[in-house]
């Protein structure tokens, strides 16, 4: 059944509306959450997490209303990773699991099992021993990610979860989370994305706290399609002309040129070529366009 | 224990036991059973400092977010044992402190109707059972007051206040027998009198109330 996000607004106590009148389906499967900063990603996210109540709007999970009624029902349902989270320094990696197993009610034995999988899964077993504080950013991040997998939730929320992060690693982490998405909902907000078009075939995009788009990837692709061209222009006195008046989507040089992929509405008053688009000219082309 | 090593670090050690140093270095007194009085105000404001952050450690380190996806009984289950284990900590600096007084202060032990080694180990023993009582309630309540406002300091503040307040002549005047404080404000020529036991059985009360609470405001402010 998965989330259904229905009319959300969240304006905070200094009358900052973060979310507004957003509707979302998210089924099952893995889902990405792309958006700028400040976009309202984990604003969303916290809702989502029943960290953060909404000023309006309706969430269900399953069909469960988000009520404080129902939160400790659809608690045990979720898994969340927060944007920030400094896990107890003082503890090993093993010993800092496993006590967050136990606040989660997971059987000793069960919890152990676990946490060495999913420290085999994340790269992350050769450092059970270290002490949280004598990790790098990269891999406190895996451990936070191992901490919402622990409790095995049917809805997984990671904000981030690839932040710092070199390529290796995040192919596994993003593995592991399409793996784990199976029979369940993942949702994952990034900045990276490369890391969506790797592993989501449904997203959202989010600017200044509505959705521009959702669904399919695609179709996301197909909507930039035509938009995209690539010309070359001989110096960096042209380039900045060109960058003035369109989105830049890449700039490189080629051969004493510079080579730019715009992305136009309509074609630009140079010449150029259309070309394909990718899942990041289609974000530019969709957070810029006019509506 | 995890809450051993993530709430009794050794920087709070540290400055526990400092503390307790300190404290039996410069608190002058001349009878043994002046020590306890030397004792209970100071010991209370370590207490109220050394649990303000039992919870707010983790709103402050955002580990928060995911305590909340927690149920509550393990929530609750282990801030309370995380308050065990850091007022068993400080009960212990309190006896050693007892003692530091001896060994620093050399207090003369036949005076205010002490005279002899079984009344000392008495003496100690009421002091611990008193001290024991003042720990708890301090540590409930800055903790409590910490969740409530989610800062620290401001649960370190009031608690400060009602310290001034409950620690001081207009107090003694006010509660008698009722004081927060009233191990302190006995009176010590009266040797075998109990009526501050009304007191501590109030800190009791109040210490029960707050632990009952928690469950109730981590669950509305955590």
């Amino acid at each position: 059944m998965g989330i259904k996000i229905e009319n959300l607004t969240v304006t905070f106590k200094n009358k900052i509306t973060a979310i507004h009148h957003a509707d979302l389906e998210i089924p099952k499967g893995i889902f990405g959450l792309l958006g700028e900063n400040g976009a309202g990603k984990t604003t969303l996210m916290r809702v989502l997490a029943t960290v953060l109540s909404p000023t309006s709007g309706t969430v269900t999970l399953d069909g469960i209303f988000y009520s404080e009624g129902n939160f400790e029902k659809i608690r045990k349902k979720i898994g969340y990773l927060p944007q920030e989270i400094d896990l107890y320094p003082s503890l090993t990696v093993q010993k800092c699991l496993e006590h967050m197993g136990s606040l989660s009610g997971i059987p000793r034995h069960a919890c152990k099992e676990r946490i060495s999988d999913y420290l085999e899964k994340t790269g992350l077993s050769d450092h059970r021993r270290k002490k949280m504080r004598q990790l790098s950013g990269g891999m406190k991040r895996r451990v936070g990610l191992i901490q919402a997998l622990l409790n095995e939730p049917e809805f997984l929320i990671a904000d981030e979860p690839t932040t710092g992060l070199d390529p290796k690693k995040r192919i596994r982490i993003r593995n592991l989370l399409v793996d784990f998405s199976e029979g369940r909902t993942v949702l994952f907000s990034t900045h990276v994305v490369e890391d969506l078009a790797a592993s989501c075939s449904q997203l959202a995009v989010m600017k200044k706290g509505e959705f521009l788009y959702s669904g399919n990837m695609r179709e996301l692709l197909e909507q930039a399609e035509g938009h995209v061209w690539i010309c070359k222009v001989k110096d960096e006195g042209a380039a900045r002309e060109l960058e003035e008046k369109y989105h830049v989507s890449s700039k490189q040089y080629a051969g004493g040129e510079l080579s730019l992929k715009l992305i136009s509405e309509t074609p630009p008053q140079i010449e150029c070529s259309s070309c394909q688009a990718t899942l990041e000219d289609a974000y530019i082309y969709i957070a810029n366009k006019e509506r | 224990m995890q809450e051993m090593k993530i709430f009794l670090t050794f920087q709070k050690q540290a400055y526990a036991i400092f503390f307790a140093v300190i404290l039996s270095l410069v608190r002058g007194i001349t009878y043994s059973a002046e020590i306890g009085i030397a004792l209970e105000p100071p010991m209370a404001i370590l207490s109220l400092t050394f649990c303000a952050d039992t919870y707010t450690q983790e709103i402050v380190s955002r580990r928060s977010e995911v305590w909340r996806l927690r149920p509550m009984k393990k929530r609750t289950n282990s801030i309370y044992r995380r308050i065990v284990v850091q007022e068993i900590f400080l009960l212990a600096v309190a006896a050693a402190s007892y003692g530091l007084f001896f060994l620093f202060q050399n207090p003369k032990m036949n005076g205010m109707g002490q005279s002899d080694p079984e009344s000392e180990i008495c003496q100690f023993l009421v002091f611990f059972a008193a001290i024991a009582v003042t720990l708890g309630f301090w540590g409930l309540l800055s903790n409590l007051l910490s969740c409530l406002f989610r800062n620290m300091w401001i649960g370190i503040g009031i608690c400060l206040m009602l310290w001034m307040i409950t620690n001081s002549s207009i107090g003694d005047r006010c509660f008698g027998a009722w004081n927060l404080f009233s191990y302190t404000f006995r009176e010590l020529e009266n040797g075998g009198g109990f009526y501050w036991l009304r007191g501590k059985l109030l800190c009791i009360f109040i210490g029960f109330l707050t632990a009952a609470a928690l469950p109730e405001i981590i669950e509305k402010r955590g």
